[in-house]
This record gives C-alpha cells, structure tokens and sequence, in this order.
C-alpha cells in the first residue's frame, strides 16, 4: 500500500469566538481483516485507529477508529477560535505508523 | 340460509389476524429493546434515550461501504456539564460492531462531528454519548444500504 497523505481544509484566520470547520481525509485503505485474498487466506486487519487534533498544544478533539470506518477516513468537526497558534493533525496507524500536518491559525 | 363457507373462512382469517399481530409486535418497539439490550451489554449501564443526541444518517444510501454520517448534540460543555464521548455501533456489521469513539473535552470542544462509515446490511446505527455525570444517553437511526460495505 503506499503511504498514506493526510490533508486538512482549515482556514488560516478567524475571529476570536468563531466557530471554524475543519475538514479533513487521510488516503488509506483501511483494511477491515475480514477480505480475502486470491489464495483463500485473510488479509490482516491495517486501519487508521486513532486521530487527534491539538490546539496550541492541548488535545482538543479525538477520534477511536475501528474497522467500521470508510476507507480514506474523512473527519470533519468544528474548533472554536479562542488564541492564535499551532494546529497539529495526527493519525495513528496499526503497526505504529504516526502521519502529521500542522497549520497556524490566526485569531484577530 | 344458514352459517355459508364465506363466514366461516371470514371468521378464520380475522381470527388468525389478530393471532398474528399478537406475535408480531411492531418493529420499532421491538428494536428499541433489543437495541437498549445492546448497549447495556457494550457499555454496562443502562442507557436513556434522548433527542439531544443528534445522529443523522441518509434512510437509504445505494452502497454499504462509504455511508454518511453526522452526530451533534446540545451541551455547554463546561467543566460540570458536558460530553465525554460519543460511541457508535453498527450492531449488524460481522465482527465489527463498534464504529468509532468521538471524544470531546471540556470548555474547547465543539459537539459535532462528520464521517463516513461502512455498513454491511440495513440496520439501526445507534450513538450512545457518556456525559459527564456518568449518564448514557443514546439515539439511533435507520439505514437501508444496498451494498454490503464490509466484504
């Protein structure tokens, strides 16, 4: 499978107080465990498990992903704007595998 | 003319009408237990059904495998009052019955979330949401997919 790419639609600015929508799809198959293959065998659960938004370096949104969750995993969700600063984008993967984006969020 | 063979096949059928419905109790009473039977063995509590709680999928959607999926719900979210997570289960799918947990802090968290899920046959998708007070409240929706999106 090649490797997985997150994206995120946030905006760049928002007033503080805004509630802003975030947006957001990471590439991957999210194989359930319960395929086969062409010789009979299963293919192995692999899925996103986990996502986390942090704002300003706190946790302020979280996901547990099972394998009931479409492939290419799409989140959307809503942040409201109370400082500017860093927002960072975390998927976890079976296996270990970590994938992140960051974005700066200006609030006048 | 006395008792005619119509009567008494008129008589048999309403009779066994009514036998039948005696039964077959309507659906929706039926799948509010049986639902209410779930998540009390998933979560251990017993949970409260609220309209609060906000789950709004298509009632028919032509493939099980990317179904829409949008939860909301009314809280202050303030440090005495507000949602800890919200769990969805799809109490049909093979194995996979728990879709994902949505979880929620405190004073930063906005209660409203958007996905997709894969569905393996029409069924009730039920949302159980834990306050902060440790009480469950949950809703569910009827989904009716076309194709099974978990093979």
């Amino acid at each position: 499978m090649s490797t997985p790419i997150p994206r995120v639609v946030v905006p760049s600015a928002a007033a503080k107080g805004e509630v802003f929508q975030v947006k957001t799809i990471i590439s991957h198959q999210m194989e359930t465990g319960l395929r086969h293959d062409d010789q009979g065998q299963v293919i192995p659960r692999k899925i996103i498990n986990r996502f986390v938004c942090r704002y300003g370096g706190v946790e302020v949104f979280s996901v547990d992903l099972h394998e009931a969750i479409s492939a290419n995993p799409f989140i959307e969700f809503s942040l409201r704007a109370t400082e500017s600063g860093r927002l960072e984008f975390i998927w976890e993967e079976d296996g270990g595998g970590v994938y992140q984006l960051e974005h700066q969020l200006a609030v006048a | 003319m006395g008792l005619t063979r119509r009567d008494v096949l008129m008589a048999g059928s309403v009779g066994s009408a009514a036998l039948a419905s005696a039964f077959f109790s309507p659906r929706s009473a039926r799948s509010q237990d049986e639902t209410m039977e779930l998540v009390e063995r998933l979560t251990g509590q017993t949970a409260t059904v609220s309209d609060r709680l906000h789950l709004v999928m298509p009632a028919v959607f032509p493939t099980g495998y990317t179904v829409p999926m949008d939860l909301d719900m009314d809280s202050p979210m303030t440090e005495d009052d507000h949602v800890r997570r919200i769990r969805v289960f799809a109490p049909q799918n093979p194995k996979i019955i728990e879709v994902a947990s949505f979880n929620f802090v405190p004073q930063r968290s906005i209660v409203r979330v958007s996905t997709r899920i894969r569905l393996a046959k029409p069924q009730y998708v039920v949302a159980v949401a834990e306050m902060s007070d440790g009480m469950l409240l949950m809703t569910k929706t009827w989904v009716d997919v076309a194709t099974n999106g978990c093979a």
